[in-house]
Parts: C-alpha cells; sequence; structure tokens
C-alpha cells in the first residue's frame, strides 16, 4: 500500500514541485504581504491588518468601478461565448462536408496569442473599419472603437469572443459526438422534429460540457487583462478599467502599493472561487448519463 | 632477474618523476621573478544598469574605454557587467535586484520620477564630494540635487514645450505666440489655409498629462509660487489653476484632429512629419520617430503659453535618466570612477554627442540640433524653469482623467477632485 502512494507521490512529483515553487509559494507571499504596506522597495514594511481590505471595499470608487465593468464583461462573455460556440458546434456537426476545414477556421484565432490579437484588432478598428464605412456607406462601423467608452465595451468583447469561441466549439464538438446515435435515431422514429431533439436530446447529454465550458469562460472572464491591455489600455480614463487591470495599476504604477494591490488581488480570487464554486455545484447537479 | 628489473624500472620512474618536480620548481621560481618587475593586474568586477539598450553600441564603446583607462591607469582588470533591460521592465528588474540584495554598482534612475523615492528608500550614494559635480551646469545640477546632496551624473536631458512645423509657419508668416490670444490668432490663420493647428495623441495617458506639467510649471514660476509646497501638505487644490489648466486643454483639444482618443503618439508623429498638424504638444523625445517618417521636416521647439501673461510662457526643463552609485556598492571606488568618467574632459562629448543627448556640464562643446538650440535660446534668456517635482500617481491621474474629460464622460469638477483626491493620497502614503 504504502509503496503505491510513493510510486504516485514519485509520478507527481515534477509537476507538483514546479506548480509548488512557481505557484502556490509566490501566492502565500500576495497573502501574507495584503496584510502589510509594502511599497516593493522599502527594505521595511508595516503589518496593518485588515485596512487594506477595508480600503479596498469601502474608499476606493476605481476598484469598485473596475469590479462593475468587470462584472458586466464576464456576464456578456458567458453567455455570448457559449452561445456562439454551441451555435457554431451544431451548425458543423450538421455539415456532412468540410468538418475539419470549418473547425479550423473557427479555432484558428485562438492560436494567435490575445496580446498580438488585441493589437491586430486595434489596427481594424482604428484603420480598417473606418475606411470600410466611407466605402460602403455603412456608417455604424464608423464608431470610436477604443475612444468611445460605451463602444470599447463592445470592441474589447468582440476580440476576447472571437479569440475564445473557438475553444469552447472544439469541448462543445466533441460532447456533440459523444451523444449516442441510438437516441437520436429512436427520436426521429418517434416523429420528434430536429428542435425538440436538440432540446430534449442532444443538450441533456451535453451537460457536462456546459459544466466545463461556463468553468472556463467564467474564470477567464474574470480574469481577463490581456486584451484590454492592448486594447484600451482601460481607457479613456479608467471606463474600461477591469479588476485585473486596476491591481495592476495599483502595484506597478502609481504610488506603487505592493500590498494593497495584493489586497485586491485576494478579493479577486475570493470573488472567483466563490463564483466557480457555486457554478460547478449547480450545474454538476443537472448532469446526466445515457 | 625480473626483479632487478622491476627495481630498474622502479629506479627510472623515481628519478623521472623527481626531475620533473624539479624542473616545475624552476618554472615556479621563473615566474615569481617576473612578477616582481610587473605586477599583476587586479581583478575587479563592476555591475552597470541601464535600461536604453538602444544605445548598446554607445555605450559599449564607452565602457571599453573606461576599462582601458583603468587598467593604464590602476592597473585593474575591470571586467564591466553592462544589464541593459528594455526601459519599461527596468522598474521591476532593478527592484528585484535591489530586494535580493544583488545591487548593481551604478544604475540609472528618472530623476525627476525615480531619484526622491530611491534615496528616501536609502538606495543611493551622496556624490556632492566627486570632481564630476563642479562641470554641471548649474540649472541641470538643480535637478539631480536633494536635501543640498548631489546624487547622480545627468545623462539625458529635456527641454520641451510643444513641437512645430517650422516650414508651416515660414510660409504663412507665424512666429510662435507669447500668449493665448496670440495663440488663438495663429490658430484662426492656419485653419484658414486648412491645416489642422493641433496634433492629438490621446490613446496615450502620457500625452495629455503633460499639460499638467505646462501649466503647473509655468504657474509656479509666477503666480502661484507656493502651489506645489501648499499641495504637498493638504493646503491647495487644483481649483486655484482650473481657469489655465482648461483653458489651454480645451483650446488645443478643439482645434486637433478628430477622433484622438485612437491615435497613439507613434500615429501623431508620423501625420505630424507629413505636415498635417502644424502644432504638437510633446516634447522633442519624439524627434526621432518624426525625422524617420519624414527626414526634411524642419522641427522647431517653443514655450506654450498658458494665459495671457508672457513671462510665464516658458520652457520646461527636465532631467531624466541619470546615472547614481548604490549605497550597498561593493565595488565603490570604481563606481566613483565610472560616474566621474561620464564628464571626462576627453570623453564626455563623443558620449553625449553619439547619445543624441543635450549638452548638460561644462565641458561640453558639440554640436546640437536645430530643435534643441530654439530651446537652449530661451533658457539663455532665461525663459525656463525646472521640471516641477510631484508625485508620479498625480501625473498619471491627470493622463487618466483629461482623457475620461475629453471623451465626456467626465467634467472639469470631476477632474479637479480627482486630482486633489490623488494628490492627497499620495501625501498619505508616501509620508
Amino acid at each position: 500500500m504504502k509503496n503505491k502512494y510513493l510510486a504516485l507521490l514519485a509520478f507527481v512529483a515534477p509537476a507538483f514541485i514546479a506548480y509548488f515553487v512557481m505557484l502556490v509559494i509566490p501566492t502565500l507571499g500576495g497573502f501574507y504581504y495584503s496584510f502589510t504596506d509594502w511599497n516593493g522597495l522599502a527594505k521595511s514594511y508595516h503589518f496593518i491588518g485588515l485596512d487594506n481590505f477595508v480600503e479596498a471595499v469601502t474608499d476606493d470608487p476605481d476598484f469598485i468601478h473596475s469590479i462593475s465593468f468587470t462584472l458586466k464583461h464576464v456576464i456578456f462573455m458567458v453567455i455570448a461565448q457559449n452561445v456562439i460556440a454551441l451555435l457554431l458546434a451544431i451548425l458543423i456537426e450538421s455539415q456532412r462536408k468540410m468538418k475539419g476545414f470549418f473547425r479550423t477556421i473557427f479555432f484558428m484565432p485562438n492560436m494567435v496569442s490575445l496580446i498580438i490579437s488585441s493589437f491586430i484588432w486595434t489596427f481594424m478598428f482604428s484603420q480598417v473599419l473606418p475606411q470600410l464605412a466611407v466605402k460602403t456607406g455603412w456608417l455604424f462601423l464608423n464608431q470610436e472603437w477604443s475612444g468611445n467608452p460605451k463602444a470599447a465595451f463592445f470592441s474589447i468583447a468582440i476580440v476576447s469572443l472571437w479569440q475564445g469561441v473557438g475553444y469552447m466549439m472544439i469541448i462543445y464538438l466533441a460532447a456533440l459526438q459523444g451523444v449516442p446515435q441510438s437516441l437520436r435515431e429512436a427520436a426521429i422514429i418517434d416523429g420528434a422534429s430536429p428542435v425538440k431533439s436538440l432540446v430534449h436530446i442532444t443538450l441533456p447529454m451535453i451537460t457536462h460540457a456546459f459544466t466545463i465550458c461556463f468553468f472556463l469562460t467564467l474564470n477567464s472572464a474574470f480574469k481577463v487583462f490581456d486584451v484590454v491591455y492592448g486594447l484600451t489600455g482601460g481607457g479613456p480614463g479608467r471606463e474600461t478599467q477591469v479588476i485585473t487591470l486596476n491591481i495592476f495599476e495599483e502595484a506597478f504604477s502609481n504610488n506603487f502599493r505592493y500590498g494593497y494591490a495584493s489586497a485586491k488581488s485576494v478579493l479577486l480570487f475570493a470573488m472567483i472561487m466563490l463564483f466557480t464554486f457555486v457554478q460547478v455545484f449547480v450545474m454538476k447537479k443537472r448532469e446526466v448519463e445515457a | 632477474m625480473k626483479k632487478s628489473l622491476n627495481i630498474l624500472l622502479s629506479t627510472v620512474v623515481a628519478v623521472l618523476l623527481l626531475a620533473g618536480c624539479a624542473a616545475n620548481k624552476a618554472e615556479n621560481t621563473g615566474n615569481q621573478a617576473s612578477e616582481v618587475t610587473k605586477a599583476a593586474p587586479k581583478e575587479e568586477t563592476l555591475k552597470i544598469f541601464i535600461p536604453q539598450p538602444q544605445f548598446k553600441e554607445q555605450y559599449d564603446k564607452f565602457v571599453a574605454d573606461f576599462v582601458a583607462k583603468v587598467k593604464a591607469e590602476k592597473n585593474i582588470d575591470v571586467k564591466v557587467q553592462m544589464e541593459m533591460p528594455p526601459n519599461d521592465q527596468a522598474p521591476q528588474i532593478l527592484k528585484t535586484r535591489l530586494a535580493a540584495n544583488d545591487v548593481p554598482d551604478v544604475f540609472a534612475l528618472h530623476a525627476i520620477n525615480d531619484l526622491p523615492t530611491y534615496y528616501k528608500a536609502g538606495y543611493v550614494e551622496d556624490l556632492s564630494n566627486q570632481p564630476f559635480v563642479e562641470k554641471i551646469l548649474d540649472s541641470v545640477k538643480s535637478a539631480v540635487t536633494i536635501e543640498d546632496k548631489v546624487l547622480a551624473v545627468p545623462l539625458e536631458t529635456l527641454n520641451w514645450g510643444y513641437l512645430y512645423n517650422k516650414k508651416i509657419f515660414a510660409d504663412l508668416g507665424l512666429e510662435p505666440p507669447a500668449t493665448v490670444t496670440e495663440m488663438k490668432a495663429v490658430i484662426e490663420t492656419l485653419k484658414k489655409n486648412d491645416i489642422t493647428p493641433f496634433q492629438l495623441t490621446y490613446k496615450e495617458v502620457s500625452p495629455p498629462q503633460l499639460f499638467n506639467s505646462l501649466t503647473i510649471g509655468a504657474m509656479v514660476n509666477t503666480d502661484n509660487q507656493d502651489f506645489i509646497d501648499r499641495m504637498n501638505s493638504d493646503k491647495g487644490s487644483y481649483e486655484e489653476i482650473k481657469t489655465e489648466l482648461f483653458g489651454i486643454f480645451d483650446l488645443v483639444s478643439a482645434n486637433g484632429n478628430d477622433r484622438a482618443l485612437e491615435v497613439s503618439p507613434a500615429d501623431g508623429a508620423a501625420a505630424f512629419a507629413q505636415g498635417e498638424t502644424a502644432m504638437w504638444v510633446m516634447g522633442p523625445w519624439y524627434a526621432d520617430t518624426i525625422l524617420k517618417s519624414n527626414p526634411d521636416i524642419q522641427i522647431g521647439v517653443a514655450p506654450l503659453p498658458i494665459n495671457d501673461n508672457p513671462n510665464a510662457t516658458m520652457i520646461n526643463m527636465s532631467v531624466s535618466t541619470s546615472l547614481v552609485v548604490a549605497t550597498d556598492s561593493k565595488n565603490k571606488e570604481l563606481a566613483y570612477d565610472f560616474v566621474n568618467f561620464v564628464l571626462d574632459d576627453n570623453e564626455t562629448n563623443d558620449l553625449y554627442k553619439s547619445l543624441k543627448f543635450n549638452p548638460i556640464a561644462k565641458n561640453h562643446t558639440f554640436e546640437t540640433y536645430p530643435w534643441v538650440n530654439d530651446a537652449l535660446d530661451y533658457i539663455k534668456e532665461g525663459k525656463a524653469y525646472k521640471d516641477p517635482s510631484m508625485p508620479p500617481a498625480v501625473k498619471a491621474e491627470v493622463g487618466k482623467l483629461l482623457q475620461a474629460y475629453y471623451s465626456n464622460s467626465i467634467s472639469q469638477d470631476d477632474v479637479i477632485s480627482g486630482l486633489d483626491r490623488a494628490w492627497k493620497n499620495a501625501n498619505k502614503i508616501n509620508n
């Protein structure tokens, strides 16, 4: 028995050691510093208890604003990303030919690093779309895509969707292919319409994919950073500043408040943990097996 | 028979071994003899941290000259470990080094933004007694002096207000205006000739924040001399300079190109270079970028008027990259030698010229660019002030708030209260 655990440990060890050194220790360090007023440079610092947390919640309008903006982004992204990904997956799955081609095309943007794609889209938004608007007369394209706070919300969403949908689509595709053919055939024989068989057979059978995809999109939408950083930098002003960007700004510019920024990170961590726990708990219950 | 052979062989081997030892000994004594006539050079390591990889070639040559000089004068073999990370990552790397006690002996800091913090944290050595101090121009020296201690040797200085296209101005018979009223006349003339007066580049936060430095710089040197002191003790308010700050910001913003929040300074430099716009509230640190777009453009530097007092229209003089010696340096003598070598009479002209930096010392005699001379003319007339020192957090806040104000998300009063709050916060945290 003991030997078995030892062997398991030995296999896990290389990955675990890297994980422990690179992630667990810095995380614990972050928790530790969140109770201090360290500025990242001074040789000494003071323990100030929960002051950082109190200030973040009660006396920091920028942080509160960034939370509300992030929540808006999360809600929009979780819904839009999953709906679009599922639609794409169903569409591709219903094709007879060219499945591989479409799958590749829609997955392609995921291969481009997020910061690069936001730079590509910066060019699209500031040069290509306005030109297109002039040439075609589609005036709605002529927005201040990154300059107007309202439009900037959507330009961030567009880039995140363009980049993220492909990955979710692959997960849904795999799940769709896992739905037993016999169930579908039985439904068709019983005279169910395609819509009915989708709602009553296919969707319930892929709830495990929903659980994963909601988990992933929720997580990544909360932690969004690169896209906003590359597209608007949180601007104009702080209109499109997300939580991570707010933390980044607090720690690495302005007054260099490492301790305070760590406290905000801890809050973000708690928030994400809470949301994902609830989400996974609720959705796990609904999963069914054939 | 066999035994005797063995003995013979062993004797031969033993003799050979002994002989070998003897030969070694002879060589050893030979070495010692030569060391007496010429002592072996000492080996020392000097760690230098300058985050300007774009100038690697120039610095490498300079360091090679330094190494040669130390070798010749002090018979020390200096191994210089030069670290040149990109400028935007440099603060992080430097802080890590300092925290890990792996201190570079000489490192570069921004004299106005970083030097006070690092000095307060105890990382910067007092250099007041070094020979180079004598050579620095008085106007520059004040920027690297804190509490009467000279702390750094200045490398890069910036004399700025706004940039203008000299050809457009000459063609239309315009002169850089000395007051806001004159500026309005210039704007009218430019508009009549279908030229956009101002280049706006508000995509990044640094261009709008320049208005803050220019307004405060002009005000504390004319009508409101204790503004910064009072702000630092929580007794002032941006309300006092509201008219000037928004007067000039609104005037410039109303007469610039469209979609300013989507134009980065790099885009702006290209447009300005092509003569699409006549003026740009920006410093000559973009001169290189502009010239790359259009090598024939004639760039001018002039002070930005902020009210109708011509005496308030002055050039902003700022010192950025400066070299300091670390308090924890293990090799202070060499570090002192290095910072002195920067202003060495024989070397300094070549160094500053090759880096395209402005003259900062009395022994600087090299030719400079036309726009540098423009600014120097104003400085010689006394129309210049030292870049006002304020908390970096406030500067960053100005950029953000003015962006939001330009996008109509917040009002003038929101900007004022936001800036007052940022300054008070900075006071609270840094004191």
